[in-house]
C-alpha cells in the first residue's frame, strides 16, 4: 500500500525535488567560490576571525532554501489533491482515510528531509574544506531552525491546502506565516541553540495537523 | 439483500433543506437511477454514501456498514466515478493502472487494456490531455478493472459527446447484468438511461417525486395532449392530474390514470376539448412531464 502511494506522490514532487536540489547546489557552488575567493583575498586567520568573533556568516544565501523546498514540495503534492476534490479518490482507496493520509504526508516528509541532508551534507563536506570543526558546528547550529522551519512549512502547507474552507485557510496562512517567521529570525551565531528543542518538539507536532483537514473535509465542511 | 439502505436522511446547507427523511434501498444487482434537476441533491446524496458528507441525520448502510465508517474490506467492493471523471490526471494511463493495481488483490487489468487500445493516446500521453471522453474510458476501464460488486456512479454523462455516452452506458450495461454488478448511478441527462437502468428514481426540491422499476414507471405514467376548446380555459393542477403544461388551447396533461379516468376527469370539471391523444413518451419526456420545464 504504502509503495504504491510513494509511486503517485513521486509522480507529483519530482520535478519540483529536482529543482530543488539543482537550486541548492548551485547555492553552495556560489557560496564556495565566494568562500574561495575571500580566502585567497583576505588572510585565512582573519576570515576565520570574523566568523567567531564578529558574527559574520559565509552561508546565508541558503537562509530561504528549506523554506522554498518545504513551500514547493507540498504545493506540488496537495495542490492536485484540491483540484476537483480529488483527494475523494485518495480517501476512497481500501485504506483508513487518516492511513492513506499518513502515509502520503511521510513520504512527502521524508523526501523532503532527504533534500536538506543532501544539501547540508555537501554544505558540511565542502565546509570542511575551508574551516575547522568549531566554525562548521556553530554554522550548522545556526542553519538548524532554518532546516526545522522548511519542515514546519511543509506541514503547515498541507494543512492550510487541504482545508475545505477559504476563511480557515486565512487564517491558518496567517497563524502559518507568524510561526514560521521564528524560524527564519535574524541573530548571530549559535544564539538558536536554546531553543532549538522546544522548536524541534513544535515541528513534530505540527506533522500531525494535517489530518484535522482531512477529518473536515470528509465531514463535508464547505 | 440490498447493496446500499438509506434511511431517514436530512440534510441541510447552513438553513436551506436538501432533503427531510429520505429513504430508499438499492436492491443487490439492479441498476438504479436517481434523476433530478440540478440542486436536488444528487451529489448530496453520493457525497453521503461515499463518507464525504455527514448528514443532519439519518444514515446510509452499504453491504450493512454506515457509509461514514466505512472499513478497507467494503471500499474494495465499491467503484466510485467522480463527477466529471475526475482521476489522477497528472499521471497516464501506464502510470494510473500501475498505482491502482496495488490496492487490489482481485485486479483485473484485461477489460482495462481492452479500452485503452480504442483510444488514440499514446503511452506517455498525460490524462490531463485527453479529450472528456477519453478521460470516461480510462475512469470506466480502472473501475472494471477493480471489478468492485457496487458501482457507484456520479453523473458519468458530464462532459461526454452522445458517441461516447452510448459506449459507455453499453459497456456499463452488459458488464453489470453479466457480472451480476449493483449500480447506482446519478444523471441529469436522461436521454439513453432507458438503455441502462432497471429502476429509477426521480428528485425533485425536498422530496422523492418517484421510485419504482422504469418498466412500470413508463407504463404507468402518461402524458395525454389536448386541445381545449377555448384558450382561456383554465385547468386546474388538482386531482389524478401530476402535472399541466398550457401554452394557449394546446394542454400536456401529466397523470398517473387511464385515459377514461382523465375524461371523466375533465369532463367533471367542465372542461371542452377538440382533440385528445395520449403521446407515446421516453424517459426524458416523463422525467419533464414529472418534473416540470422549470
Amino acid at each position: 500500500m504504502f509503495k504504491s502511494i510513494a509511486y503517485k506522490e513521486w509522480i507529483k514532487i519530482r520535478l519540483v525535488v529536482w529543482v530543488a536540489l539543482g537550486l541548492g547546489l548551485m547555492a553552495l557552488i556560489n557560496i564556495f567560490l565566494k568562500v574561495r575567493h575571500d580566502i585567497l583575498f583576505v588572510d585565512a586567520a582573519n576570515y576565520w576571525y570574523s566568523f567567531l568573533f564578529r558574527g559574520f556568516t559565509y552561508f546565508g544565501i541558503l537562509k530561504f532554501f528549506p523554506f522554498v523546498a518545504g513551500l514547493a514540495i507540498a504545493i506540488a503534492q496537495y495542490f492536485p489533491e484540491t483540484v476537483n476534490k480529488r483527494i475523494k479518490l485518495t480517501f476512497h482507496l481500501p485504506v483508513s482515510e487518516n492511513g492513506v493520509l499518513i502515509s502520503m504526508h511521510l513520504f512527502g516528509a521524508l523526501v523532503l528531509i532527504g533534500v536538506l541532508l543532501t544539501i547540508l551534507g555537501l554544505f558540511t563536506a565542502g565546509s570542511a574544506i575551508f574551516f575547522p570543526g568549531e566554525i562548521i558546528r556553530a554554522s550548522l547550529l545556526t542553519m538548524m531552525p532554518w532546516f526545522l522551519g522548511g519542515l514546519a512549512t511543509y506541514f503547515l502547507v498541507a494543512l492550510i491546502l487541504l482545508e475545505p474552507m477559504w476563511i480557515f485557510r486565512g487564517l491558518y496562512t496567517a497563524v502559518a506565516a507568524g510561526f514560521i517567521t521564528i524560524f527564519l529570525a535574524s541573530a548571530p551565531i549559535g544564539s538558536f541553540r536554546p531553543v532549538l528543542l522546544p522548536l524541534g518538539l513544535i515541528t513534530l507536532l505540527l506533522a500531525g495537523v494535517v489530518l484535522f483537514s482531512g477529518y473536515r473535509f470528509r465531514k463535508g465542511e464547505m | 439483500m440490498y447493496a446500499i439502505e438509506c434511511r431517514n436522511l436530512t440534510h441541510y446547507y447552513g438553513r436551506k433543506l436538501v432533503y427531510e427523511n429520505l429513504s430508499f434501498n438499492v436492491e443487490e444487482g439492479k441498476i438504479l437511477g436517481l434523476l433530478g434537476k440540478n440542486g436536488t441533491g444528487k451529489s448530496t446524496t453520493i457525497n453521503i454514501l461515499n463518507g464525504f458528507l455527514q448528514p443532519y441525520s439519518g444514515e446510509c448502510l452499504i453491504y450493512g456498514e454506515n457509509s461514514q465508517l466505512l472499513s478497507p474490506e467494503t471500499k474494495k467492493r465499491i467503484g466510485f466515478l467522480i463527477e466529471g471523471h475526475v482521476q489522477y490526471s497528472f499521471m497516464n494511463i501506464h502510470q494510473i493502472e500501475r498505482f491502482y493495481s496495488g490496492f487490489y488483490p482481485d485486479w483485473n487489468n484485461a477489460p482495462y487494456w481492452e479500452l485503452m487500445s480504442k483510444l488514440k493516446v499514446t503511452p506517455k500521453q498525460k490524462i490531463s490531455t485527453m479529450s472528456c471522453g477519453q478521460r470516461s474510458q480510462v475512469a470506466l476501464g480502472l473501475i472494471l478493472a477493480q471489478n468492485p460488486d457496487l458501482l457507484i456512479l456520479d453523473d458519468f454523462s458530464m462532459g461526454l459527446d452522445p458517441g461516447y455516452r452510448r459506449l459507455f452506458i453499453d459497456y456499463m450495461r452488459e458488464y453489470a447484468k453479466a457480472e451480476h454488478k449493483t449500480v447506482f448511478v446519478t444523471s441529469h441527462i436522461i436521454q439513453d438511461m432507458e438503455r441502462l437502468i432497471d429502476d429509477v428514481m426521480i428528485m425533485d426540491y425536498n422530496k422523492i417525486l418517484a421510485q419504482q422499476p422504469v418498466e412500470q414507471f413508463m407504463n404507468t405514467f402518461r402524458q395525454f395532449n389536448i386541445t381545449l376548446e377555448s384558450p382561456g380555459q383554465e385547468v386546474l393542477l388538482d386531482g389524478i392530474a401530476v402535472n399541466i403544461e398550457k401554452v394557449k388551447d394546446k394542454l400536456e396533461f401529466y397523470t398517473y390514470s387511464t385515459e377514461q379516468e382523465v375524461k371523466a376527469y375533465l369532463s367533471a370539471k367542465g372542461v371542452g376539448y377538440t382533440s385528445f391523444e395520449e403521446k407515446k413518451m421516453s424517459l426524458e419526456d416523463a422525467f419533464i412531464g414529472l418534473t416540470r420545464k422549470y
